[in-house]
């Protein structure tokens, strides 16, 4: 048998495609229903947060930053409860990272402020005295990309069944409404003129104003969202 | 009954021999940037906002695994293939246009890679950031090679398919399988009508998306830094030493074990996570068992110079290759060791991490390709390797480079995981944050460094190719074993 | 009966099942060589002969007129 398989390519390939394909069934199949259930109180990310959170992807945060706390006292002490399964059912992609140049920013939200992130993101040494991030100034110049965020959530509802425009707990209210278009971005600039004073800064608040959304202020309203 | 006429045709790998040189240089040449980078802030803003750590760390790693491997992946086999069947990509003009086609095709699509992580499209997981568009050109090339695999194997003259040969064909379906899994995405633009028509969303969420990220992550190394480096190496090594494989059965044997095991060990990289704990387990349970295969091919390597070590002195070639194979031994039992899950609470998210690839990278897939290239270097263009005390120069130079590299980052890794940890008296957190980053300087310009003595001999490679290309010493008959090389 | 006692057995005779075949596997690398079937060792020269006349350790034309006779 062996020295048959060695011969034939075709059924050779066959065999070690069977090989090696096995532990992805093994291990990943089983248990896919359940990885994917969120836990009580997990809501979708509204217009603003997703488009922040495409921010944080496009200058891919992740490549110094976790967000994934494990249960020791060690991590819990520093950053908070430790990340359970359920909280990232609607993060796609997952934004766990694999190294922390920097800190974990999971629960990020609970303990700083948009004004220290726009401090911080403006210059960082400032803020953190000896740190290695460098400054993200594009970011409060550029323009936030609504539209495409508005697809991703349209895609996500549409092919994934995300909840949007429904009542999530049961309260009898709409949990994260998206409705049309122009519906979403009302709610978007009016939660960024929010987020926007609350940073301190005019000229993010002026280009709010004027209907432009920069994407300094969707990264903010992203990472305050971190709990 | 054969026609004499006929030779081998390396046109091909003479291509893919240079964009390996060229990606090479730029992927490692960010890689020393970044890297000083982490130890000097101020070189994050030399151009604005493309020279950002984290925008040009996608760009190294994607430079360095798909540009630089891959091509050295595919020069040796458009070489290799056709040696060990017996066979001339000339004797089939179908084959040979599918060969140059995967060529272009590839070359267009490593360079809209460049430019689109440059500009900020990324999916954002790890190899596999490319958006959709490039992802598709990616799977047309694959397809071409498999092509090429085949249909040269179709054609053959050698019945019984040399090992070698075992590890291609692992290679292209692994990849095969895991890229097309892992990259399972939607484009928002055609679902939705609006926004970029590059944006697309992962087909997982989180857990699951993880989960299947680190499946592949894990066995993109395994199939694109193992397998095909294993591949050149059972070639190569016997045939510049002009002994043949030690056990030709150790080596089937290795393969099955190293077919079978590797893909379990993704779990390894979830450790701690929120992925089911018996995951967890298999994935650290067979990690420690992939020292098997991993060193039985590894020792079949070293044996396979049994009694000819004086080779070692006299032949740099040898010597990249010897070292590669050790270097290979090393990773793997470091890499079980940081999947023992005390060990990965500590190690996790540290420097200790790229610091292990990076012993793999560049001393195991790094050297055996720059080895196999200037093996084949002579026989491509019929000249002695222009320079024997520079290829000696290149390797002294980059080994250091190496052992800085990897010293640095264990010491870094480890003290930063303990100071994570470390508590004072009365159970409080002893240091915050920022002082686990500042202490690390004098680490990350230690590493700086070694990459720089590292990308130094690339330079040096670069010019030592060149001038065999150009100006060496003709030679009359193709070598049968040990390169010839000047002075 | 319980899901997870079937899965586990289930997993306990596939890895009995897997070590039979590595076994196997082993021995019959071993004895086929023993026998004089089959020499594993030779293919090891498919590196080191490779030149495009050279002859071929195992030619696909010389084992097609071994099975037509």
């Amino acid at each position: 048998m062996f020295s048959w398989l060695e011969k034939n390519p075709f059924f050779f390939a066959v065999g070690v495609f069977i090989v090696i394909a096995f532990a992805g069934l093994v291990e990943i199949v089983p248990d896919f229903a359940q990885q994917s259930r969120p836990v009580a109180g997990a809501k979708p990310y509204d217009l603003l947060k997703l488009a922040g959170r495409n921010v944080y992807i496009k200058d891919s945060c992740n490549a110094c930053h976790s967000q994934l706390i494990r249960p020791f006292k060690s991590e819990t002490d520093r950053y908070g409860m430790y990340s359970l399964n359920g909280e990232y059912a609607y993060d796609r992609p997952f934004l766990w990272g694999s190294k922390r140049t920097g800190p974990d920013l999971h629960r990020v939200g609970n303990y700083r402020t948009s004004d220290w992130h726009a401090n911080h993101m403006w210059d960082p040494i400032s803020v953190v005295p000896g740190s290695i991030m460098p400054a993200y100034k594009h970011m409060f110049t550029n323009e936030t990309d609504l539209e495409t965020a508005y697809a991703e959530a349209v895609t996500v509802k549409k092919v994934f069944n995300v909840p949007y425009d429904k009542d999530i707990d049961g309260d009898g209210k709409i949990d994260v409404p998206l409705g049309s278009f122009e519906e979403a971005k009302e709610r978007a600039l009016k939660e960024a003129l929010k987020v926007a004073e609350e940073t301190k800064r005019e000229d993010l608040v002026q280009m709010v104003k004027s209907g432009k959304i920069p994407e300094i202020v969707a990264l903010i309203a992203y990472l305050n969202g971190l709990k | 009954m054969q026609n004499p006429a006929i030779e081998y045709d390396y046109t091909v790998a003479k291509w893919f021999s240079y964009l390996a040189i060229l990606f090479g240089i730029i992927g490692m040449g960010v890689g020393v940037w970044i890297a000083f980078e982490l130890a000097f802030p101020e070189l994050n803003y030399v151009a604005g906002e493309y020279t950002l750590f984290s925008r040009l760390r996608p760009l190294h790693t994607n430079a360095v695994a798909f540009g630089f491997t891959l091509s050295g992946i595919f020069a040796t086999w458009y070489y290799v293939g056709q040696r060990v069947l017996k066979v001339s990509m000339a004797e089939s003009k179908f084959l040979m246009a599918v060969g140059k086609l995967h060529f272009w095709l590839y070359f267009i699509t490593i360079l809209l890679a460049v430019v689109t992580l440059l500009t900020r499209y990324t999916t954002s997981k790890e190899y596999a950031q490319l958006e959709w568009p490039i992802d598709i050109l990616v799977v047309i090339w694959w397809v071409l090679w498999g092509i090429s695999i085949f249909g040269l194997i179709g054609i053959r003259r050698e019945k019984t398919l040399y090992i070698s040969l075992w590890y291609y064909i692992a290679t292209f379906l692994g990849v095969a399988m895991l890229y097309l899994f892992n990259n399972m995405e939607v484009p928002t633009y055609f679902v939705a009508g609006m926004g970029d028509i590059m944006h697309s969303v992962s087909m997982y969420a989180g857990t699951n998306d993880a989960m299947v990220q680190w499946w592949y992550g894990h066995n993109a190394v395994a199939f694109v830094f193992t397998v095909p480096i294993i591949a050149m190496i059972y070639y190569y090594l016997p045939k510049e030493s002009g002994q043949p494989v030690y056990s030709y059965k150790l080596s089937l044997l290795s393969f099955w074990g190293l077919m079978f095991v590797y893909l379990w060990a993704g779990g390894h990289h979830l450790i701690y996570s929120t992925v089911p704990d018996w995951m967890q387990t298999m994935g650290s349970v067979f990690s420690v068992i992939l020292i098997l295969p991993s060193w039985g091919s590894a020792l079949n390597m070293l044996l396979t110079m049994k009694g000819e070590w004086g080779q070692l002195k006299e032949n740099p070639l040898i010597k990249f290759m010897v070292l590669a194979s050790t270097f290979y031994m090393l990773s793997t039992l470091e890499g079980p060791i940081q999947s023992i899950k005390s060990v990965n609470a500590l190690a996790h998210f540290t420097d200790w991490i790229p610091g292990h690839v990076h012993d793999g990278t560049l001393g195991w897939v790094g050297f055996m390709i720059i080895a196999a290239i200037m093996h084949m270097a002579p026989r491509f263009y019929k000249r002695e390797i222009y320079s024997k005390k520079l290829l000696e120069m290149q390797f002294w130079l980059q080994t250091t480079g190496i052992v800085l590299y990897f010293s640095s980052m264990w010491i870094a890794g480890i003290t930063q995981g303990m100071m994570w940890r470390a508590v004072d008296q009365y159970g409080n957190l002893a240091y915050s944050f920022i002082d686990t980053v500042t202490v690390l300087h004098p680490y990350y310009t230690l590493r700086g460094i070694g990459g720089l003595f590292y990308f130094i001999g690339l330079f040096m490679w670069a010019y030592n190719f060149y001038k065999t290309m150009t100006a060496a010493k003709q030679i009359e008959k193709e070598p049968a074993f040990a390169t010839p090389m000047a002075g | 009966m319980d899901p997870k006692f079937i899965q586990g057995v289930l997993y306990l005779v596939f890895i009995i099942f897997l070590t039979f075949i590595l076994y196997g596997y082993i021995i019959h690398l071993y004895r086929s060589e023993k026998k004089g079937e089959k020499d594993y060792e030779k293919y090891g020269k498919l590196a080191l002969d490779d030149e495009l006349t050279s002859k071929p350790v195992e030619g696909i034309e010389e084992e097609n007129k071994k099975e037509s006779k």
